[in-house]
């Protein structure tokens, strides 16, 4: 009997915990942006300057992925297949983007190609413009996310240790061989819960792309950007609008990321 | 000889995996390593296979220095203790694996896998998963995966760890049969005397790194060279105050002794035979281990344990019995010795 | 024998091929993405000299966001440690109706856009928001005080203390408790002497990811701290102030300080751990 009530009271102050902390804030957005009408909702979100955010967005999100996954396979490939000195060093220094606040990622380009930069002559020189361009926004989002792959393959790699490969190996099998037929079937699941984390933080970077966008509207705002844009403009509806596509993205993210977690304890089950 | 190492040491951070071990293998002979776990076993067998670099010297394989040559061109079959079966291949495409690698024409692969898996009894399962098998199929899997390119030599590491403790005598037998049917020279890596002892024709004995005693195992059972040979292979109690034992004298350097069960033999009192041999001892414990009883006795303070076989006297607990122990071994640090009750053959003399 | 032979005896040869390459790549893409960027910006504090960047790091408004920023984010994982716990035990521990999405939505902080959450948080704390109107008529303000940066700081770690703590729960067999209570030890006996000595070292690498994370935090804050110096200026945001006037040296110089601070929080983070599971090694 006191067990029960004790459970009772535990699990009641566990949910309002969340209800006021996460729940509220994920209802107002959606509340917030429906609040003058659906009419108002779609035009906000239809506005060419949130499409284009849209857009930037999605383009830099996409090229994020695609670097990231091929720099995570191969940085969990090498510091999980093979021994060397300063594998933790190496670790290290990959998890750095993980402890840094991402204005100072931001800062880290413009201190590369910005007005002080030591690249800045050289990119005056062949005409092409990083920082406050698109370059930087894309830059910055690889940046944010970089360890994001490797850190979810890592720790799976290990567990499932390396004598298939060694296996291969013992049989004359080549590295790129052993890879693809051995190596990227067992790894699959762990590599879509890395992109799906990935894409979650890639879309919603805030800081860093603050810093190097420039914030020209239509051409280098972000979806965040732009939320904040209009929110600093007082147009709450349409910041909310907007966010609530973000919101939406997220929580399919959430279900994806649920869903490839159940999948990957099938798998080891 | 086909297999001889020269000198090697290997060193993990300040572990000393291996110091000094040479030692020599013969075509075609089933060896098994055998020693605790930590006592560096397995490092050698991964050193062989090129999976491990020595720190110093030698390895040779059929007369060509292979310390250079690369894992795979060493012409080595590996058999790992988990197995280490491509979890997302087939049985079938697992066999086949080292044969497309070589890029063997189709046919060949075909008619080498099917051959193969014919020697392991697992027709009509080619296409399951690693995952759909039992313990003992996965090792068989393993062990065609490992046969298959034609090594010259087979390399198994703790072969039957991971299997039942039913099925693993069957398939020891199998294994032991299979190897001698393909003439393979191998080497096993074991750390179950028994085991050893049932499967090789010669075992290695390692521990701390370094080599005790190489032999038949009839040779290492009957003349361990080393205490801790003496002590691995075969049940034992190993006593200090062996010059209290009936028939049995302080030997300079020896400070203590090693009893096997096989060397003590327990009858009722009122059946003593050689009353100047034997001591008085008191039954502790009676275990039942299937074809025949362990039994514990207190003789005189030392905790001695021999068996007894079901149709000898029956004993019970707390009965007070006479203990003829007949052999010792005497052991110090470096050396065994092995020693006879003095007092049988005396008495025998008398009696003839 | 000469070290050089040694040398070459002791190099232990990898034996999956393909090290060079993958080695390669991987130092390549980490060089160009972020050791090059971050190297830059000591680069650029080259061009300063000590006493100007000195000048910088321990300017009052400087100093007072180190204030901001340290006590807010403390005491925001502070209370994320005690929910964290509550919130990781009732999921793993107990069943009812709803706990999958609740488990699905601690998750949430990570996923949504930390822009979307600042301004989302600021709204329902704001004197006429849902939560902003009743605790203003308590005569409570939340938004634009520390208390309001304390809140989404809350928000953004507490899945970091919940799934550290997890795991470990899940893997705490409750026949470990049922032996503790069949020796008649009370409920929260077993917990505080048996359940929470097991979990303490993730209970702090929770709260270190935590605390690391609410450190460098810039996007949730932003809209909710409002921006006044002294009071709610966190350090990312005086770092951003710099930057909007070009004031390199402002903006490099605490930055350095910032990194200097992560490193640290998360070299402390190790040797406490390294302590506690010394402690339990030895107990």
């Amino acid at each position: 009997m006191k067990d029960r009530i004790i459970k009772t009271i535990l699990i009641l102050i566990g949910v309002l915990f969340t209800f006021l902390m996460l729940i509220l804030p994920l209802a107002i957005v959606l509340f917030y942006a429906l609040r003058e009408g659906v009419v108002m909702f779609f035009s906000a979100i239809t506005e060419p300057f949130a499409v284009a955010a849209l857009n930037l967005t999605l383009l830099s999100t996409g090229i994020t992925l695609v670097v990231n996954t091929v720099f995570g396979m191969f940085a969990a490939w090498t510091i999980t297949k093979y021994r060397f000195r300063g594998k933790q060093v190496l670790t290290a220094l990959i998890d750095i983007p993980f402890s840094i606040s991402t204005v100072i990622a931001g800062l880290a380009f413009i201190a590369v190609f910005g007005r002080i930069g030591w690249a800045n002559p050289i990119t005056e020189a062949l005409n092409i413009r990083i920082v406050f361009a698109v370059p930087g926004v894309v830059l910055t989002a690889i940046f944010v996310t970089f360890p994001f792959v490797s850190r979810e393959l890592i720790p799976m790699m290990q567990a499932q240790g390396n004598e298939e490969e060694e296996a291969a190996a013992l049989m004359g099998a080549k590295g790129f061989y052993i890879f693809r037929k051995i190596t990227l079937p067992k790894m699959k699941w762990g590599l879509l819960y890395g992109v799906i984390l990935t894409t979650a933080r890639a879309m919603g970077e805030f800081g860093a792309a603050a810093v190097v966008s420039g914030r020209l509207r239509g051409r280098t705002n972000t979806l965040p950007l732009h939320i904040e844009m209009l929110f600093n403009e007082f147009q709450l509806t349409a910041a909310f609008a907007v966010s609530s596509i973000l919101v939406m993205i997220s929580v399919i993210i959430l279900i994806l990321r649920h869903v490839v977690e159940h999948r990957m304890k099938q798998e080891e089950g | 000889m086909y297999v001889e190492l020269k000198n090697i040491n290997k060193q993990f951070g300040d572990f000393q995996a291996s110091r000094h071990v040479s030692f020599t293998i013969e075509r075609g002979q089933l060896i098994g390593l055998l020693g605790p776990s930590g006592s560096g076993k397995t490092t050698i067998l991964r050193m062989i296979a090129g999976l491990e670099t020595p720190d110093s010297g030698d390895i040779f394989i059929d007369g060509v220095r292979v310390n250079d040559i690369p894992a795979a061109k060493r012409g080595i079959g590996f058999v790992f203790q988990s197995y280490a079966l491509f979890r997302y291949m087939s049985v079938f495409d697992n066999i086949a694996f080292g044969l497309k690698v070589q890029k063997k024409e189709q046919a060949f692969i075909q008619a080498r896998v099917t051959e193969l898996i014919k020697l392991i009894g697992l027709e009509g399962m080619e296409k399951r998963r690693p995952h759909q098998l039992s313990g003992g199929q996965r090792q068989r899997v393993a062990f065609a995966r490992a046969l298959a390119p034609n090594p010259h030599l087979l390399l198994l590491d703790e072969p039957f760890a991971a299997i039942d403790a039913k099925v693993r005598k069957e398939l020891r037998a199998w294994l032991r049969e299979t190897i001698t049917k393909v003439g393979i020279t191998s080497i096993f890596v074991t750390h179950d005397q028994e085991e050893a002892v049932e499967v090789a024709d010669e075992i290695i004995i390692t521990h701390q790194g370094q080599i005790e005693q190489k032999g038949t195992p009839i040779d290492i059972y009957r003349n361990p060279k080393t205490p801790f040979a003496a002590k691995f292979v075969g049940e034992s109690t190993e006593i200090s105050a062996y010059h209290q034992l009936p028939g049995f004298e302080q030997v300079d350097g020896f400070d203590r002794a090693v009893i096997r069960p096989e060397f003590v033999r327990m009858t009722k009192v009122a059946k003593e035979i050689y009353p100047h041999a034997s001591g008085r001892g008191v039954i502790e414990d009676i275990f039942f281990r299937g074809n025949a009883l362990e039994v514990r006795v207190d003789l005189s303070g030392e905790k001695i344990t021999a068996y007894q076989q079901l149709d000898d006297d029956a004993f019970e607990v707390g009965e007070e019995v006479s203990v003829l122990i007949h052999r010792l071994y005497l052991s110090n640090e470096q050396e065994v010795r092995m020693v006879e009750n003095l007092a049988i053959n005396h008495v025998g003399s008398v009696f003839i | 024998m000469s070290f050089i032979h040694q040398m070459i005896h002791k190099k232990q040869k990898n034996v999956i091929p393909g090290f060079g390459l993958s080695m390669g790549i991987t130092i390549t893409m980490l060089s160009l993405v972020v050791l090059i960027p971050l190297g830059s910006v000591l680069i650029v504090l080259g061009n300063y000299t000590f006493a100007q960047v000195w000048q910088m790091v321990t300017s009052s408004q400087a100093l007072a966001s180190y204030r901001v920023t340290l006590s807010t984010s403390f005491v925001a994982s502070i209370v994320n440690v005690v929910f964290g716990i509550l919130l990781a035990w009732i999921l793993t521990r107990y069943r009812f109706p709803g706990r999958r999405i609740l488990d699905g939505l601690i998750e949430l902080p990570f996923a949504m856009p930390t822009a979307v959450s600042g301004l989302a948080l600021t709204v329902l704390y704001s004197e006429n928001g849902w939560i902003g109107a009743i605790l203003t008529r308590m005569g409570i303000d939340i938004a634009f005080t520390p208390s309001g940066i304390t809140m989404a700081l809350i928000f953004i770690g507490i899945p970091f203390v919940v799934r550290s703590i997890q795991p470990v729960i899940e893997e705490l067999h409750p026949q470990y408790e049922e032996a503790a209570s069949i020796l008649g030890a009370s409920k929260t006996r077993i917990f505080f002497q048996v359940v929470l000595p097991e979990m303490l070292p993730a209970v702090i690498t929770g709260f270190g990811l935590a605390f690391a994370r609410s450190i460098g935090e810039f996007g949730s804050v932003v809209f909710i701290a409002g921006n006044i110096p002294y009071e709610t200026q966190v350090t990312s945001l005086i770092i951003m102030n710099h930057l909007d006037q070009f004031n390199f040296l402002g903006a490099t110089s605490i930055a350095l300080v910032m990194i200097i601070f992560s490193f640290l929080v998360l070299f402390g983070l190790n040797v406490l751990q390294a302590k506690v599971h010394k402690m339990a090694r030895e107990a």
